[in-house]
């Protein structure tokens, strides 16, 4: 009973139609979430797309196009082909084993086939010479693309033994691929998190503004640091004319729980800082400013990093990420916000960074009231309502880190590789088993061949008949 | 700049040329116009070179930043594929009339829409990139063969013992002019296999993910199952004929309109490469 299920589950998948059909779905798939905007219902696009189109919107939510690559319709029929992927690479590779066994023999004897009927027979004139006919049906498959190894009465064309297991390597490597990234995605973590120079952020899940991690990615295992030592708005390489811009490049190191510095680089686009799984890129840099808050004895009871984005709208050209949060002495809560005016010029800001860097601090009370309002350049400190004094300790940049935590990325690489040489081989080497001989027999002489073509497309079995008669028969002395 | 035009010019003409000599030489039965045409279409490959030439000295980079020259890479290669054909098998010489259109027709279209030129970054200073794009005109040049190659056999097919059937006589014989169809078929699959896991690796590199479904990946990956759902119909359910030829005519304008349609029209990583002068 267990067996029947088993067999019709492995006929069911290894239907060429199922995969056809599901290959044919992906397809109108992808057609489909190319054509729409992709992302979280809430996101602007996809609310102006779907103002934009209100008589399709309901369609394109309900089948869940907006996220279609992550869809379930999608990631249904995503399993189903990896299945029928794996059942066609396991056939394959039941095919291609008899097959190298078949042209290994004929290789190592030197003949092929004999079992069985012959493909095809010319008849040739008793007066040619078997020793011309082979000449000539050799030169004849030279010319089709079948290069042949000749005796005194046959012919032989062996591929070597691997070549039939490109096909193989091939489905196998697309499962593993497939396989490669389900488990990629659940054992991943990949995030965005800022860090200003001169900051040292633990590499947990709070430290990041946008986190996406798998349920099998454990951070208990993660005792890392993150570090930016330096920043340079426009880093360039070479002289001259072959000058190039890098842009926004981050110094980042990585250091490990006791503060040892395990890697340290700069990091710009095709130059990522790399150590085992993790994996660092540059995506975006801001200001900060570092305060230090100071209490009325003197001792620094709190140190922040404000993190600024540049921002077109506001008065100073920056906004904070997110505010900090004060206690009064009253017990009353206040809100830190610090920007960092850019200069202006009548066309709009100057630059990215003021002549002069200060930070424009601001405090607001919980009645919504601003306790503070005032500029100050690093290294002043200035008198704030909740008590003490705040000190401006620094205004630099912040790195914007894509920070990449994944170990299925070096084996994708490896499988994509052996994919494309299982498919070079599949595609580009000839599959053939050809043995040709001069035959006598009571109705005379003739040349038998048999071959197996599995792939051969300089040429095809009903031109190789042709032509093999055409040349035989234009041989002096043939009557064919 | 004036040398770099006149020469481009002088390409597309030349290309107008071998174009009109495949087709004549294709209606009217005239064996030696369609070797001229194979021969005006090398001559063209030859100024079409020196002209990118010019330009990739101006410029200081190759072909394949911006939709004109990604455009005139893509006619380099399927000229350049032909060529190579015609003169190792003259007998395929006709699928000229198939082929030569497409190159006169995308070389055109490059010129009208030219772009401004795209300067050359840290994010495209990549070998990967390099082999991303090379791969990606190899895989097109097999495309574009196969395509006139299924053309001439659908032609001759419908035809039968009619007239355009003797037009191609010099072809193979069907079946093996299908054989050539699946080949470069094949081949074209594996090198657009090449272009996307080199592009991968490169997207890995440039912006830390190696796949994100842009416009342009989730094409190129549209594309590549299309000729494999080419490839199972012919090797697993056996179709032959007609209609897996038209399986390959359909399936190559998708790959033309992955390459240089969607980084024109969509909002894609890939404009700056393929588009007409967006930012990267």
């Amino acid at each position: 009973m267990r067996g029947t299920i088993l067999r019709k589950t492995v006929r069911f998948l290894s239907s060429p139609r199922l995969a056809i059909v599901l290959m044919a779905f992906v397809g109108l798939w992808g057609v489909l979430g190319s054509f729409v905007p992709q992302g979280a219902a809430d996101a602007p696009d996809i609310a102006a797309w779907a103002a934009a189109n209100p008589a399709l919107e309901p369609v394109v939510s309900a089948l869940g196009l907006h996220q279609a690559f992550t869809a379930l319709p999608f990631i249904v029929v995503g399993v189903f082909l990896a299945l029928t992927t794996a059942v066609c690479a396991w056939q394959r590779t039941g095919a291609a084993w008899r097959r190298s066994k078949t042209l290994r023999e004929a290789a190592k004897t030197g003949s092929a086939l004999a079992g069985s009927a012959p493909d095809l027979e010319i008849a040739l004139d008793p007066a040619l010479d078997a020793a011309d006919a082979i000449r000539i049906a050799g030169d004849t498959l030279d010319r089709l693309g079948i290069p042949t190894k000749r005796g005194d009465h046959s012919l032989l064309s062996v591929s070597p033994a691997w070549s039939v297991w490109g096909t193989g390597v091939f489905h196998w490597s697309l499962v593993a691929i497939i396989v490669l990234i389900v488990l990629g995605s659940l054992a991943r973590s990949s995030g965005q998190m800022g860090v200003a120079v001169g900051q040292t952020v633990e590499d947990r899940a709070e430290a990041y503004g946008e986190l996406e991690a798998g349920p099998l990615y454990r951070w208990q295992g993660v005792n890392r640091r993150i570090r930016v030592d330096a920043f340079d708005l426009d880093y360039r390489t070479g002289e001259g004319e072959n000058e190039i811009h890098h842009g926004p490049t981050p110094t980042v190191s990585i250091l490990n729980g006791e503060g040892d510095v395990l890697e340290s680089q700069l990091v710009y686009p095709n130059h990522t800082l790399k150590r085992g799984s993790l994996a660092i890129y540059p995506v975006d840099y801001g200001l900060s400013a570092t305060v230090a808050l100071i209490d009325p004895a003197g001792d620094v009871t709190q140190r922040a990093t404000q993190l600024i984005d540049f921002s077109g709208n506001s008065k100073d050209g920056t906004a904070p990420i997110s505010a900090l949060t004060l206690s009064g002495p009253d017990g009353a809560s206040y809100q830190l916000l610090v920007t960092v005016p850019l200069d202006r010029v009548a066309e709009g800001f100057l630059g990215r960074v003021p002549d002069v860097p200060r930070a424009h601090v601001v405090i607001i009370a919980a009645d919504g009231t601003t306790a503070l309002d005032a500029e100050v350049e690093p290294g002043q400190t200035i008198e704030v309502p909740t008590g003490g004094s705040l000190q401006v300790l620094a205004v630099d940049y912040y790195a914007r880190l894509q920070v990449v935590d994944d170990h299925s990325v070096p084996p994708l690489l490896v499988a994509g590789v052996l994919a494309m040489i299982g498919l070079g081989v599949a595609t580009l080497v000839r599959q053939v088993l050809l043995a040709a001989r001069i035959e006598d027999g009571p109705d005379g002489r003739r040349l038998s061949v048999r071959m197996r073509l599995w792939r051969m497309h300089t040429t095809s079995r009903g031109e190789i008949e042709d032509e093999l008669r055409r040349a035989l028969s234009a041989a002096e002395g043939s009557a064919s | 700049m004036t040398a770099e035009v006149l020469v481009t010019w002088a390409t597309l003409l030349l290309y107008a040329a071998a174009t009109a000599l495949s087709g004549i030489g294709v209606v009217f039965g005239k064996e030696k116009l369609i070797a001229r045409a194979t021969a005006v279409g090398a001559v063209g490959l030859a100024f079409q070179l020196t002209a990118l030439g010019i330009r990739w000295v101006r410029v200081g980079h190759g072909p394949y930043l911006g939709f004109y020259e990604v455009a005139a890479a893509l006619v380099v290669f399927v000229v350049a594929t032909f060529v190579l054909l015609a003169w190792r098998q003259p007998r395929l010489a006709s699928a000229g009339i198939g082929v030569m259109p497409v190159a006169l027709l995308l070389l055109g279209g490059a010129m009208l829409a030219q772009g401004t030129e795209v300067p050359m970054t840290g994010k495209l200073t990549s070998v990967w990139l390099g082999l991303h794009v090379a791969f990606a005109n190899l895989a097109f040049g097999a495309f574009v063969i196969s395509f006139g190659l299924a053309i001439a056999y659908v032609v001759r097919e419908r035809s039968k013992t009619g007239e355009w059937a003797r037009r191609f006589e010099k072809l193979p014989a069907q079946d093996a002019l299908e054989n050539l169809t699946v080949r470069y078929v094949l081949v074209g699959f594996f090198f657009w296999g090449i272009m996307i896991v080199t592009g991968a690796i490169w997207a890995n590199e440039a912006w830390g993910r190696y796949w994100g479904w842009d416009p342009v990946e989730t094409w190129s990956l549209i594309v590549w199952i299309i000729y494999a759902v080419y490839l199972h119909l012919r090797y697993t359910l056996g179709w032959h004929g007609q209609r897996l030829a038209w399986v390959a005519i359909a399936a190559m304008p998708l790959s033309l309109f992955t390459l240089v349609g969607i980084p024109a029209v969509f909002d894609t990583t890939h404009a700056g490469i393929g588009g007409l002068g967006k930012d990267l």
